[in-house]
């Protein structure tokens, strides 16, 4: 018997295949629960291949999508809202890849590892987005309809207040000519957060703080324009004959010439460096999605290309966001807030904002004096009523006999309202004009509420 | 329900049953992991309780006794009598006592021979004896002292009177709270449809599990945790049909009555184990025949040729040839030493899972593939020759037959089923996954989940549907409690009486805890998906009555003292021979 005994053990090795197999499981569940749960095979969450669980909502709970009943996933109510949250919130086909509806997918399953799925209102979660439905319609309805998009954030927190893209349409009644029609074309891109377009003369910003920190007289001396210059043969010009020239003026009505011949003597490499400290190069990323990468290529010193990518021309191209990122930061002291489109609730409301510092604050502290004065001197306070705005203008262009991109960045510091902004009109015409008065209407509605 | 809720409008009806499932599920967890760890400690807790059939004298006085029905007497460690003489040979002799108390001494083929009273044995015969005979191994000279009567040890168990650990009362009353609750559970989640079949069956569990407890203690047997575990997995089970296929219920109800009756016939049969060895060939044979009258008549369901239909009741035979395999497949001590036995039951093992492949059977044949590795291993204690001359040869010429398009599919989706979303590779594994991660640690309530919508969630995907619905916590749970009940069977080896039993509780045992894994890990994406049952939980009828039957032989082989009711003790004679005993010891 004590030998039948010692064979009978050979029974606990399909115990421990068992054991172990269910602690293998335990294990996966734990690494990719959330993946499984939040797989499009859930039936209490997706309804033909659509999420049907969870809703969105703005700031301020104001409905932007709703699947709690599972069946029927209804949008926000008022149809112009729907329109102006289509790129932030998703549609209802998924075509919109960087839509909350897709980016927040695990986050509307409401899935964690203890609870699963289910509350005691059935599956699904409510997430709450940074942004607000107020400032949203007024982007919207500033942008009239032309391509472009509007983007502002809280520069202390990353809350991304109002992001607003052009063309949109309206998700509860899709147009079926999205595919063919000119006037959809690109509908489905997000252009805040997915599209790099050239510059223009916002990326005198970078140039402008490359030549604070490295040329070291750079407020003493004084520059000429006679409305171009000759650098390898060809000529960068500008848009008139500025004359003599302090720093400030130069960056004030946008001094192709002085800025080219700045480019110059800092070099490719500095500007470059810049350009990649600053984060108009590289990716963000904003809750999980990735923003669209920037350019700037290194032209050969002495070339009249260096010169044209120092006044963001050339191969230059930055996403609306990263321009927004760089605005606040400079509002900010230098430290850039981290973009963010989910509402902090409860705890992590307490948490500061992760921050990256980009600049000295010496340095921001000089941009945003020059950034003070380009709207004294050359936008006019006075088509900003009431805001105290630092800002650069940007007209970019594109060739083709194609109307310039209209630009328009900066920041207000009016008492409770910490926004940062970017404004971009395609083919707008001037930066300061058009993008400009964009801008002015959406922070006007921010200081209305 | 409903009607004590009219009073309320549906909407507060509605809020006040949302708050009363959510309440369940967090608590539900509580009363099933303690049902589960109070058996399990209850029947793994208490070291080995010894019984002492009779006694070797030694020459020199010294007495060793026989705490078997079956003992080895040889020079080899492992030897239950064991003497360290050079002229022993390492498995001398065998002393075995059969059921009605007569003792038989073998001789195991040794060098030196044995004799009894001065006449040699034939080896392979045994020979009758009775107290004061002289059992001469060559050099070593024992006096046989036998034991008591029918049923009675010589001595009692050191433990003292019956008892059986924590009290199953108390534990049973956990069980009903958890079956109570999960009713009330699966009750709200049908209120808008409920039938009467959902509280009934609920109820009809209760009652029953309560009738065999007070059945247990009415002929003074104590243990009841096997019972228990079984009664906690039917639970869950009953959850699970109420969830998917609440018109099957009176059915389900009917089937775990008519399994419990199997149990209690098996169990009162095996008692006897002459009776029980008399009737291994019947038993074997009878399962045999049911295989072959389902290959010739069986109708196909599902890719399988396992069903068989007799009237208007379609069963699975494979499911009750699982016992007869068991039932056929365990020997007593003196048909171990025969070769011809376990030739003989490797032939019957291999018929049986060739007619098995030729079902297209593939998950019971690796079930019984592997039910018999662990029979021959027990009995021949010779893995090498097991594996490599029988289980090679048996299972190559299985996968040539079986090793069809769709088995071969499936080996080669396996680990991949989230690249086969879409297709028979990955289709039922990734809804399983999705839905158990869906549940999380407490589920969705019973009743709530949606995989029941999916093609055999209630049997192949069970685990995925228990995890959905009642959470990991218990869905663990109760792979545990099958668990508990091969740990029983192996710690049972060490008091138990014959072998018979060992093999028996150790080839049920790994039937269910095999099954159980290829269901759980199958589904899971950890092993190939077979579609096998998940003992006790899994919805069908033939496969939950042929597990309370696999259950009985690890009953039998519950030695605690008053524990089982499949092991004879005639309680009276036996307490009173005690006293006289213990009366004795004092006097001396």
């Amino acid at each position: 018997m004590i030998r039948i005994k010692r064979r009978a053990v050979s029974v606990l090795l399909l115990v421990a295949l068992l054991m172990g197999g269910v602690c293998l499981y335990v294990a996966r569940l734990a690494r990719d629960g959330e993946r499984w749960a939040s797989s499009v095979v859930n039936r209490a969450v997706f309804a033909d291949g659509r999420l049907a669980a969870g809703s969105l909502t703005d700031r301020n709970g104001v409905i932007l999508m709703d699947a709690r009943d599972g069946a029927a996933r209804v949008f926000a109510e008022d149809e112009k809202l729907r329109r102006a949250t289509l790129h932030a919130v998703g549609d209802m086909n998924g075509s919109i890849g960087t839509g909350a509806l897709t980016v927040f997918k695990s986050r509307l399953t409401g899935y964690d590892f203890i609870n699963g799925i289910y509350s005691r209102e059935g599956a699904g979660d409510a997430v709450a987005l940074t942004l607000d439905s107020r400032l949203q319609t007024a982007a919207y309805d500033a942008l009239a309809g032309r391509r472009g998009c509007v983007i502002v954030s809280d520069y202390v927190t990353g809350d991304i207040v109002c992001m607003v893209s052009s063309p949109t349409f309206d998700p509860e009644n899709p147009p079926e000519n999205i595919e063919s029609d000119a006037r959809f074309e690109g509908a489905y891109i997000n252009r805040a957060i997915s599209s790099a377009y050239i510059p223009g003369s916002v990326f005198k910003l970078a140039t402008a703080a490359a030549a604070i920190e490295n040329i070291g007289d750079i407020y003493e001396r004084v520059f000429e324009c006679e409305g171009g210059v000759t650098i390898g043969g060809e000529t960068v010009t500008c848009t008139g004959s500025h004359g003599s020239l302090t720093f400030e003026d130069a960056l004030a009505v946008s001094c192709n010439v002085t800025f080219a011949q700045l480019s110059l003597e800092l070099g490719a490499d500095t500007l470059a460096r810049y350009a990649e400290a600053f984060g108009l190069t590289r990716r963000h990323n904003i809750d999980g999605t990735e923003t669209a990468r920037g350019r700037f290529d290194e032209a050969e010193d002495g070339s009249p290309e260096l010169g044209w990518s120092g006044v963001g021309q050339y191969n230059d191209t930055i996403c609306p966001a990263a321009m927004l990122r760089l605005a606040a930061a400079i509002a900010n002291g230098g430290e850039a807030a981290s973009l963010r489109l989910v509402l902090r609730g409860g705890l992590e409301k307490l948490m500061p904002a992760a921050t990256e510092r980009v600049m000295s604050s010496e340095t921001a502290r000089k941009l945003s004096l020059m950034m003070s004065y380009n709207v004294e001197r050359t936008y006019g306070a006075e088509n900003f009523p009431g805001l105290r705005l630092y800002a650069k203008s940007g007209t970019a262009e594109v060739g083709g006999g194609k109307q310039p991109h209209a630009w328009f960045a900066g920041f207000i510091t009016n008492e409770g309202h910490p926004l940062a902004f970017t404004v971009v009109v395609e083919n707008g015409g001037a930066g300061a004009a058009v993008a400009g008065s964009v801008a002015n209407a959406v922070l006007q509605a921010a200081l209305a509420g | 329900m409903a009607d004590f809720f009219s009073g309320l409008s549906s909407v507060a009806q509605d809020e006040i049953f949302s708050y009363i499932t959510l309440i369940i599920r967090y608590i539900l967890p509580i009363p099933a992991v303690l049902t589960v760890v109070r058996c399990a400690v209850s029947l793994l807790r208490r070291g080995r309780s010894v019984e002492t059939w009779g006694y070797l004298s030694l020459p020199n006085g010294s007495r060793i006794p026989l705490e078997h029905w079956e003992n080895i007497i040889g020079r080899a460690r492992d030897a239950d009598v064991h003497m360290a003489y050079p002229s022993l040979s390492r498995s001398h002799a065998a002393v075995i006592r059969d059921g009605a108390g007569v003792w038989r001494v073998y001789d195991l083929g040794s060098k030196g021979g044995a004799r009894v009273n001065g006449a040699a044995l034939t080896p392979g015969e045994g020979r009758v004896v009775k107290s004061g005979d002289l059992i001469d191994l060559g050099s070593v000279k024992l006096i046989f002292v036998g034991g008591g009567a029918e049923g009675t040890p010589a001595a009692p168990d050191a433990d003292g009177p019956p008892a059986a650990g924590l009290r199953p009362g108390a534990t049973l009353v956990f069980l009903t709270e958890f079956q109570l609750l999960l009713g009330v559970q699966a009750c709200i989640a049908k209120s808008d449809a409920l039938t009467a079949a959902v509280p009934a069956s609920f109820a009809a569990l209760i009652a029953v599990m309560w009738v065999c407890y007070a059945l247990t203690r009415s002929i003074g047997r104590v243990g009841f945790e096997i019972e228990t575990l079984a009664f906690f997995l039917c639970a869950i089970g009953l959850s699970i049909t109420a969830s998917s296929a609440p018109e099957a219920l009176w059915r389900q109800t009917a089937f775990l009555c008519a399994g419990i009756l199997l149990y209690c016939a098996l169990g009162w049969f095996l008692r006897d184990l002459d009776r029980t060895a008399r009737m291994r060939w019947p038993a074997g044979a009878v399962g045999l025949v049911l295989l072959v009258v389902n290959l010739l008549l069986g109708d196909t369901i599902f890719g399988a040729k396992n069903w068989l239909q007799i009237g208007g009741l379609s069963f699975q035979p494979s499911e009750f040839v699982k016992i007869a395999f068991v039932f056929a497949g365990s020997a007593t001590l003196d048909r171990l030493f025969a070769k011809r036995n376990l030739l003989l039951f490797i032939a019957y093992a291999g018929a049986c899972v060739l007619a098995l492949a030729l079902m297209r059977d593939f998950g019971s044949a690796l079930v019984f593939f592997v039910a018999f590795l662990v029979i021959a291993f027990i009995r021949s204690g010779d893995a090498a020759t097991v594996f490599l001359s029988v289980g090679g040869a048996a299972f190559a010429g299985f996968l040539a037959v079986a090793a069809r398009e769709h088995i071969a599919a499936r080996f080669s989706s396996w680990g991949r089923a989230w690249e086969n979303v879409n297709t028979s590779g990955g289709f039922q594994q990734t809804r399983a996954m999705s839905a158990a991660a869906g549940g999380g640690l407490f589920g969705a309530g019973s009743g709530n989940g949606w995989l029941k919508q999916i093609f055999a969630a209630d049997t192949d995907l069970v685990f995925g549907m228990t995890c959905e619905e009642l959470g990991l916590i218990i869905a663990v749970t109760a792979v545990a409690a099958v668990a508990v009940f091969a740990v029983f069977a192996v710690r049972s080896a060490s008091a138990a009486r014959s072998s018979y039993y060992v093999t028996g509780a150790c080839a049920s045992a790994s039937i269910l805890v095999f099954q159980l894994a290829l269901n759980v890990l199958g589904s899971t994406d950890i092993l190939p998906f077979t579609g096998v049952t998940f003992p006790f939980v899994s919805k069908g009828g033939s496969s939950l009555i042929a597990c309370w039957g696999l259950l009985a032989f690890i009953k039998a082989a519950d030695t605690r003292p008053g524990a089982s009711f499949a092991i004879k003790l005639p309680a009276r004679r036996r307490r009173k021979e005690r006293r006289d005993l213990r009366g004795g010891d004092g006097g001396g």
